[in-house]
């Protein structure tokens, strides 16, 4: 496996051949196009998308609603920045396809509130895409019409999980919701909503042009298409790559210039946390799950600062809804601060501790509280000595 | 001069309706304009969509980016999250801190510039990063941070 | 639904498809814990304690809002789930003030006893002890957000039985807290100081403002005479208060009270009779000015006074309204306005040494008695007032061993009550009151329900409502009345109140009289009565109410003996000049 700009590529195919395709084929087809692709949601949570669209499809409710997920915010993220950037309207028509596909007739991007330079370049494009009849009304001379609002967050990283992102679009704290229900059968205003990822909708476009087929054969078993990486921290060159699924962190790092390393944090502070010698992992859903983040730590930092960071992170980022988010993070922070400040010594004193960040993956409401522990629980185990040996159970 | 708080509001309402999903439009719209949401846009944006005062109060005070304390007629959040930390941005928080002579937080006493940090802002390959007001700065060092800030009106 | 099989703990038991794991496993005789849960409110699905395995899931499962599919297979005490809620109980007591000597709801805390159930004796993550805060103080409901688990109960509360909606969670992660808009304090804001609030709180985050060491001050005073009047639903209450069944307990009531140390047991059935009498003549004079007088300004329909709760809610939400209120005063403030002129007289004391003191199944009645207006005896009409529960903690510090007391009667002059009067503590009791009288008085016959008991307004449904056509033969004076049909409705809850007072603002219905309680199954249900409450304990405590109205001599306000001596010594005539005075007042727009 390797780097394959495909999304990234300099070479774009025509606006609107996707588009023009997929009104061609039956709405069933397209989502059996999707589905069949394999691919999983670009967002992290990995959910296969042709699955979403096929639920949404059949559910029964008017006004079906299509959301793009453009409030990436975890820690070292900004693919989608580039794609919302550069690739608007491969995002756009990804959207359409989906309304298309699901029978709705409206779109809304939820930007992140830090975004808002971003703004003016979509609305620019979504405008193109309405003077060549893509968006709007009636596309390309069918009754099919559909048309894409953005709507700004405010600087809540809880958003991203997709109900609270429908919580907070409907104008309320941005708290997830139970499920079930789930958004495909009741999610925006209750109606049947799917939420996907920007880069899950830019890849749509190449899926119906090139076929499912052609998908699969890019990544690895099923875990397909290319993905791409936001690479930051001790690194020569920082930015965002692109390569296929199944390919191994090392080869990532060494196309973006890696030198020293000591730890890679790999999807964010939420992901997971590898030391030098697990390089050799590979970038998919079943080893080392790719959301859009890697980090690289080089020899010279000390992990517990990276550790107290990340938990300073989901301190103030927890919605505070339910108990094991709300009080657990912080524990796990104060837990932190004692081990550096000399207070916990041993592994006998962390035991609980590490129960409860097992209880927080197991108890908490949303993603957010269950993959907040695993930096905790990487960093302690992997890079903190104690006398009575590494950190962990 | 500045529009009123209720003016804003029954205009954002025109723009994105008077149903429920438009509150968080409705005070981005405040937010903007006045840097801050006071109580009187809150009672009528709550009066615009029919619910109650403590509810427009709640929803806002989820989202770092709504206050209901008037703030500087700039906003400078600077990252604190891993990657710009990394590249020193705390470095720059000092820096200009003592150069605003503020805390994190704080308002300068001529109204000129409220200083924020802010979780990841999707800069890390340029950072350390800020944000003022909508515009992204990136690849600080303390002195030029400093220098960006003494041109801001 | 049809049924499905699912298994729980390894016994494979038939449900019906939907409903939650949770009723599953009631249904199965198998308890799980809740804190967020409550019968009466949505569900949150925040406080994790109800956590359960159910085989396949990656992660547990809330038993309170999932819903069992076919065969699931759910365990309910695996190593993991023990482990799941023992952590998740230790984060809510670390986060929580933990000194339980020093709260209102010690030995009453759902969280006080998930605790002795795990047995938690030792708790890692307890990081330093969180100091008391009282975050707000009302007349009626006080908060110390040091106490809070974050349940949120009480934002549901507030808003959907009560559609109220002042509080709510501000902030976010580990610094959300429940507050109010622009943390003003629930003084500041619509709050109706209901207390329904307090009433689903686990822990003792809310609770009332006492006023119990002042009324132990008045009664140790010598010199002052001290009299006490007890509202109807206590007499249903304060034996579960005591930690007893709930059962209807005058005598014993009035014997632990007296026990205490008043001066004079007297009751608030009295001064509900009386209001009964006002109130019927005020809904017949406005009959009158409509139907025969074409009087346009006079409102229809018009609506009970006597819940402070409603009132609030009415001088905030509908101000347009308030003619639509009954002049009449409640009768907490009737008697206390009778208790420092009448009374005084009566018992030939100085109405300035006379303190009069409520026990209230509410708390809106803390608010009520410090309104300005109400000072029409030339005193504050009512000095104190006690919740049922204040009424409780009193007796046990006493040490009045309530469940072996003999019966005793109340005292004299306001001591006499109805069957009409007890009813008042239900939902739909006023109403059934008024129309014993009323009907009584137009007609000169007993309204032909059977015994009574006029049972389409009775009941626990939010909205319920009855029609009455006169018949064509009519006392004299009111032949105006003849072939009428009166049209009346019975509402409880707030939330119900506001759906039926949109359709009387639109003009959507021609009711003629309406009861309106701000509590879910009226008085019987209020803030200040006995914790916990829910629909099997308001049934019971509404049971006990009919029992006890059964049972009395009397069942018509107008038939209570003292009553009719009140008007023929004192007011001589219902809203006659000195009723006017002393009974009747004005409403106030709010913000």
């Amino acid at each position: 496996m390797s780097e394959k700009r495909i999304l990234t590529a300099a070479e774009q195919p025509e606006a609107g051949a996707a588009l023009k395709k997929s009104l061609e084929m039956t709405k069933a087809d397209v989502v059996f196009e999707v589905r069949e692709s394999n691919m999983r949601g670009r967002g992290g949570a990995g959910f296969p998308t042709g699955v979403k669209w096929n639920l949404a499809g059949a559910a029964s409710g008017a006004n079906k609603m299509v959301i793009c997920n453009a409030d990436e915010g975890e820690p070292g993220t900004f693919k989608d920045k580039l794609l919302l950037e550069k690739y608007a309207s491969k995002l756009l028509e990804g959207m359409t396809i989906g309304g298309y596909a699901i029978g709705s007739s409206q779109g809304i991007i939820y930007l992140r509130a830090e975004y808002p330079y971003l703004v003016p370049g979509i609305m620019k494009v979504r405008e193109e895409l309405i003077s060549k009849n893509f968006l709007g009304e009636g596309i390309l001379g069918t009754d099919f019409s559909f048309d894409v609002e953005i709507r700004m967050g405010a600087g809540a990283y809880v958003c991203g999980e997709e109900t609270s992102l429908i919580e907070s679009l409907e104008g309320k704290r941005g708290e997830p919701r139970n499920k079930p229900p789930f958004p495909v059968n009741s999610g925006y205003l209750s109606r049947p909503t799917i939420v996907n990822n920007v880069e899950t909708f830019v890849s749509v476009p190449y899926i119906i042009l090139n076929g499912s087929e052609w998908y699969q054969d890019l990544g690895i078993g099923s875990c397909t298409g290319t993905k791409l990486f936001s690479i930051s921290g001790d690194v020569e060159n920082p930015g965002v790559y692109e390569f296929q699924m199944g390919s191994t962190i090392g080869e990532l790092l060494e196309v973006a210039g890696v030198k020293d390393v000591q730890a890679v944090q790999v999807g964010g502070a939420s992901g997971t946390t590898i030391s030098a010698g697990e390089l050799d992992r590979k970038l998919s859903f079943e080893d080392l799950p790719p959301g859009g983040s890697v980090i690289v730590f080089n020899s010279s930092r000390n992990m517990m600062d990276v550790l107290e960071n990340f938990l300073e992170f989901f301190v103030h980022e927890s919605c505070g809804q339910c108990a094991p988010c709300r009080e657990g993070n912080v524990r796990l922070l104060d837990t932190a601060r004692a081990i550096r400040g000399g207070k916990i010594t041993s592994r006998e004193e962390l035991k609980p501790f590490f129960m409860l960040a097992e209880v927080m993956k197991l108890g908490s409401k949303c993603g957010l509280g269950q993959t907040s522990p695993n930096c905790f629980v990487d960093i302690i185990t992997k890079f903190i000595d104690f006398p009575d040996g590494k950190g962990g159970m | 001069m500045s529009r009123k708080p209720e003016d804003i509001v029954s205009a954002a309402v025109v723009k994105h309706g008077s149903g429920r999903e438009a509150v968080m439009g409705i005070l981005t719209d405040v937010n903007r304009e006045l840097g801050y949401i006071p109580e009187e846009a809150i009672k009528a944006a709550a009066k615009a969509v029919d619910v109650s005062n403590a509810e427009i109060y709640s929803v806002l005070s989820f989202y770092s980016f709504f206050s209901t304390e008037p703030r500087g007629r700039n906003i400078v959040r600077l990252c604190n999250t891993i990657s710009c930390e990394m590249n020193g941005s705390s470095d720059i928080l000092d820096a200009i801190e003592k150069e605003l002579d503020i805390k994190t937080g704080e308002t300068t006493a001529d109204g000129r510039i409220t200083l924020e940090t802010t979780s990841c802002i999707g800069l890390c390959d340029e950072s350390p990063a800020m944000l003022i007001n909508d515009t992204p700065h990136t690849r600080l060092t303390p002195e030029e941070a400093c220098k960006i800030l003494a041109g801001l009106e | 639904m049809p049924n499905v099989s699912v298994t729980i703990n390894g016994v494979t038991t038939s449900v019906r498809e939907g409903v939650t794991i949770l009723d599953s496993c009631k249904t199965a005789g198998v308890e799980i814990p809740t804190l967020c849960y409550h019968p009466d409110l949505s569900l949150a699905g925040n406080c994790r304690m109800c956590l359960v395995e159910v085989e396949g899931w990656k992660t547990l499962a809330i038993a309170c809002v999932t819903p069992v599919t076919p065969n699931m297979v759910i365990n309910t005490h695996s190593k993991k789930v023990r482990h799941a809620r023992r952590t998740v109980l230790k984060l809510l007591l670390a986060a929580h003030n933990v000194n339980c000597p020093e709260c209102e709801r010690n030995k009453n805390c759902e969280l006080q006893e998930l605790a002795e159930k795990h047995n938690i004796t030792f708790n890692e993550y307890q990081t330093s002890p969180k100091p008391s805060s009282i975050e707000e103080v009302s007349p009626g409901i006080m908060r110390d957000n040091s106490r809070c688990i974050m349940c949120t109960r009480c934002v549901r509360t507030c808003e959907e039985l009560q559609s109220v909606a002042v509080i709510r969670p501000v902030g976010r992660s580990a610094s959300v807290n429940i507050s109010t808009f622009m943390d003003l304090g629930l003084n500041n804001v619509p709050c109706t100081q209901c207390g329904q609030c307090i009433n689903r709180c686990p822990t003792g985050a809310l609770f009332e403002t006492s006023e119990i060491r002042q009324v132990w001050e008045a009664i140790e005073d010598p010199e002052k005479f001290v009299v006490v009047q007890t509202a109807p639903a206590i007499r249903v209450g304060i034996a579960e208060a005591l930690g007893l069944p709930t059962d209807r307990t005058t005598g014993k009531m009035v014997a632990a009270i007296r026990g205490l140390g008043f001066d004079r047991v007297l009751d608030t059935d009295f001064t509900a009779d009386l209001t009964i009498i006002e109130e019927g003549h005020e809904l017949i004079s406005r009959l009158k000015k409509v139907l025969v007088d074409g009087d346009t300004d006079t409102a229809l329909p018009m609506t009970t006074s006597c819940s402070p709760g409603w009132i609030k809610f009415i001088e905030h939400k509908y101000p347009d309204l308030l003619p639509n209120v009954s002049s009449c005063k409640s009768p907490q403030q009737m008697f206390g306005a009778l208790s420092k002129t009448y009374l005084a007289g009566k018992e030939g004391v100085d109405p300035s040494k006379v303190i009069c003191v409520s026990i209230m199944p509410c708390t809106a009645k803390k608010y009520e008695k410090e309104r300005p207006e109400m000072r029409d005896s030339g005193y504050k009409d009512v000095d104190y007032v006690l919740t049922t529960r204040e009424l409780a903690s009193m007796i046990q510090e006493a040490g009045i061993d309530f469940d072996n007391l003999h019966d005793e009667k109340y005292d004299r002059w306001m001591g006499d009550s109805t069957g009409a009067a007890v009813i008042f503590g239900a939902t739909g009791g006023v109403m059934e009151a008024a129309l014993r009288t009323a009907y009584e008085i137009v007609t000169g016959q007993e309204i032909p329900f059977e015994g009574l008991n006029i049972i389409p307004v009775r009941g626990m449904e939010g909205i319920k409502d009855a029609a009455i056509t006169m018949p064509d033969k009519m006392a004299s004076g009111f032949e105006f009345l003849a072939g009428v049909t009166l049209k009346v409705a019975v509402v409880h809850g707030l939330a119900n109140t506001r759906k039926l007072m949109d359709k009387v603002r639109a003009g959507e219905v021609d009711y003629h009289f309406i009861e309106i309680m701000a509590c879910p199954g009226g008085c019987l249900g209020g803030g200040g009565q006995p914790i916990p409450t829910n629909p099997t304990v308001r049934k019971k405590r509404s049971d006990a109410i009919y029992e006890e109205d059964a049972v009395l001599h009397f069942r018509k306000s107008h038939a209570n003996p003292e009553i009719q001596l009140l008007y023929a010594e004192f007011l001589k005539e219902p809203l006659g000049h000195k009723s006017h005075e002393l009974l009747h007042t004005h409403y106030t727009k709010r913000d």
